[in-house]
């Protein structure tokens, strides 16, 4: 099976990756216009501003001339990603000449944009009907937590207590290049679920998005109609409620499977049972791939290599288990060492130094986070340097020739190595060498040519 | 400055803000003065505005506009996107949030000002009081400095037809400095008949861009196309290049604008005749000329 490289691409990859009918069917959807926009590199952002009242097309030559030579390889940038989006379409006239203009519908929809504002994609139930709405900080702990008992499920599916709903064919296929899943076996976190768990919350959120997206057609709905209500979602306001009757029927579905995830919030009232979006929600459409979800940090690590982690979180434990020696927990606290062994431990497992200095660094604790560096510099050469160690060997397929007929020989072959460049050892004394295995071809000859 | 911001931005392990995110402080000319006499009606420019705002906040979540009237006798802040509720009230459905907020907070800045004016028929009438709003801008934006590392890039787009009042030099030229030191360009978009000599200049120190539109017509075009450039993108755009700036000053003394004029050795005040004594700094006997 190939290696998956867990990349936290951004959502309007995926976007980009649909065919153009179903993309341009997308545009439909004022939502997914702005979202879209959004999406762009500053300079093609600029570009549809600036094309948004043109109805003719604009050549390709004088698009050229409105950027500065530094700036060239931008706009190149710019304008492939507006027409792998299909923003942009390319038209060629007689004279071979390209030239670009906006897609219609996408341009009607920015228009009516900035002209009527933008428009929230449902009403909010009114207050008097939606009593006991949590405040906003109790919604953002509530997603957290539910995202952590995703995580822990996803990470130890051996457990026996159930925490979320998802079926287990579902859990499956998110589990998969994140776990071994090998027959008669415990699952065990590989390469890439190691990383995963130290991305950051959004980052991690994309991952598991993506593979609901992509399995989307096996449960027997559209993944554009999929992508269209997520980002729809991620305009509704955090915090207010919205009557789970104006979805449709495959919306109302998925929604059920959103919950879990904590990117929206169900409840009940006498009649009517609504949802709030959650912060994770909003955040589904943001371009920026590595925001940080501003979270509080909760690790001090000291110069001593001690590490001390405020929290009460089981996910938290596992994953500082990953890299270091966790010696003991009080109800809020971790307490573990960073040692040589853990750490080797965390590098045969495919987790990258750089990935726990970054997850040190973001996870600082307040305290901690506003000196620099958050993480104390010879703790973090320390794990770089452990790193190197295990990369002090350097494998080299090569040939070994040896039982040489006469020194002569012997120190013509070497000195014909030598001169290839591919001599890497030589033992004149039992008259052996060893040499690169590209220049064996050429040695053997040599040897073999009559003197 | 520039690096002691650097400096202090160089720590933030992950940014939040990507390099577009921009802080756009408008200031509106409203002097009626003007608008009576100016080749648009105002109701039209200001759908023109309008449209420009809603854009500038379309394309980042993160934008912010902050609009700042500018009257000719006070200015007053307008609008803020900020702090806008997150929830509009539904109560005028077709209105969008941004207009029927604008617009309300403007026509309560109109009438105030208009009686203002009333009671103060002295004032230079036909200028409008750019220095005022130029630093209530610079105050708003050094609040944002002050939230933390984490900001939109800030600049001043000043919308401004009314033509320059030499009285106001002293501080709109403070003003322009200040906006200098804190690296906030200063973009000009003149709607009047005449070039605006202050905005030249706070431009051209700022590192702004200073555009006359030709056709009123098309004042979102010009808007979107060289306005809406965040900072970022400016260093790889083709911008309005200054044709001439007026470095003109206006004299301390009598608030001419003048092309020759004494100039205090010590403190540098600018005068239209020689004098005994400066009355800035008290300082005697001063001879420089300007050229």
């Amino acid at each position: 099976m190939p290696q998956v490289k867990i990349i936290a691409k951004n959502f309007m990859d995926m976007v980009a990756s649909l065919p153009a009918m179903k993309l341009d069917a997308l545009y439909h959807n004022t939502f997914i216009c702005e979202a879209i926009l959004r999406s762009l590199p500053p300079l093609a952002k600029k570009y549809v501003l600036q094309m948004l009242y043109i109805d003719v097309p604009v050549t390709a030559k004088a698009m050229e001339e409105w950027v500065l030579a530094d700036g060239f390889s931008k706009h190149r940038v710019a304008i492939d990603r507006l027409i792998q989006l299909r923003v942009f379409t390319e038209t060629s006239d007689r004279k071979k000449e390209t030239s670009y203009r906006l897609n219609p519908t996408f341009q009607t929809n920015l228009q009516k944009h900035l002209i009527y504002g933008g428009v929230l994609p449902r009403e909010p139930m009114p207050s008097n009907i939606t009593v006991r709405l949590p405040s906003l900080d109790d919604l953002e702990a509530y997603a957290l937590v539910q995202w952590e008992c995703f995580l822990l499920q996803l990470i130890n599916s051996t457990q026996t207590e159930k925490l979320t709903n998802f079926s287990s064919s579902l859990m499956k296929v998110f589990q998969r290049g994140l776990l071994t899943q090998r027959e008669k076996e415990a699952p065990r976190l590989t390469e890439s679920g190691f990383q995963f768990l130290l991305m950051d919350t959004n980052a991690q959120l994309w991952y598991i998005m993506r593979e609901y997206i992509s399995n989307s057609e096996e449960r027997g709905v559209d993944p554009a109609d999929l992508i269209s209500f997520l980002l729809e979602l991620s305009f509704h306001v955090t915090g207010e409620a919205y009557n789970i009757n104006t979805l449709t029927e495959f919306q109302r579905n998925t929604i059920k499977d959103l919950a879990d995830l904590g990117l929206v919030k169900l409840q009940q009232g006498r009649k009517e049972s609504w949802f709030i979006p959650t912060k994770l929600a909003t955040n589904l459409s943001m371009s920026l791939s590595d925001t940080s979800s501003r979270k509080q940090g909760f690790v001090v690590v000291e110069t001593n290599f001690r590490l001390y982690a405020y929290s009460s979180s089981k996910l938290h434990c596992e994953i500082l288990r990953l890299f270091s020696r966790v010696e003991y927990q009080l109800p809020n606290l971790i307490v573990g060492a960073i040692t040589k062994e853990s750490l080797y431990n965390a590098f045969e497992n495919g987790i990258t130094a750089e990935q726990i200095i970054s997850f040190l660094q973001q996870n600082a604790h307040p305290r901690v986070a506003e000196r620099t560096p958050s993480v104390p510099e010879n703790v973090t050469d320390q794990i770089r340097l452990w790193e190197t160690d295990l990369n002090r060997v350097e494998m080299m397929p090569s040939h070994l020739y040896d039982e040489f007929p006469s020194r002569d020989v012997f120190d013509a072959a070497c000195d014909y190595a030598r001169e290839y460049g591919g001599l890497l050892w030589e033992d004149s004394k039992k008259m052996r060498l060893v040499v690169k295995a590209e220049i064996h071809l050429h040695m053997r000859e040599y040897l073999r040519r009559p003197k | 400055m520039a690096i002691g911001r650097s400096a202090v931005m160089a720590p933030v392990p992950s940014k939040l803000y990507s390099d577009d995110v921009s802080l756009l402080m408008v200031l509106l000319d409203t002097n009626p003065f003007f608008w009576s006499t100016a080749s648009i009606p105002f109701s039209k420019f200001l759908s023109h505005v309008l449209a420009f705002l809603n854009s500038i906040l379309l394309i980042n979540q993160f934008n912010q506009v902050v609009v700042i009237a500018t009257g000719c006798n006070s200015c007053n802040f307008i609008f803020d996107s900020s702090s806008v509720p997150a929830n509009p009230n539904l109560e005028n459905g077709r209105m969008p949030a941004l207009c029927s907020n604008l617009l309300q907070k403007l026509e309560e800045f109109v009438t105030g000002d208009e009686k203002l004016s009333k009671e103060v028929l002295a004032a230079g009438i036909g200028s409008s009081l750019l220095s005022g709003s130029l630093s209530m801008a610079l105050c708003y934006i050094q609040r944002v400095f002050r939230t933390g590392p984490l900001h939109p890039q800030p600049r001043i787009l000043c919308l401004q037809g009314s033509p320059d009042g030499p009285e106001q030099y002293v501080a709109v030229m403070n003003a322009i400095f200040s906006a200098q030191r804190s690296m906030v360009p200063i973009d000009s978009c003149v709607l009047g008949a005449q070039h605006s000599a202050f905005l030249q200049q706070a431009s051209y120190i700022t590192g702004g861009v200073y555009l006359k539109p030709q056709q009123l017509d098309g004042l979102f075009q010009y808007l979107s196309t060289v306005f809406a450039t965040d900072l970022h993108s400016r260093r790889f755009l083709q911008l309005p290049k200054p044709a001439g700036v007026d470095f003109r000053a206006s004299c301390f003394c009598h608030k001419n604008t003048i092309d020759m004029g004494y100039i205090c050795s010590v403190c540098l005040s600018i005068f239209c005749k020689h004098h005994k004594k400066c009355s800035t700094c008290g300082r005697k006997r001063q001879s420089s000329l300007e050229g």
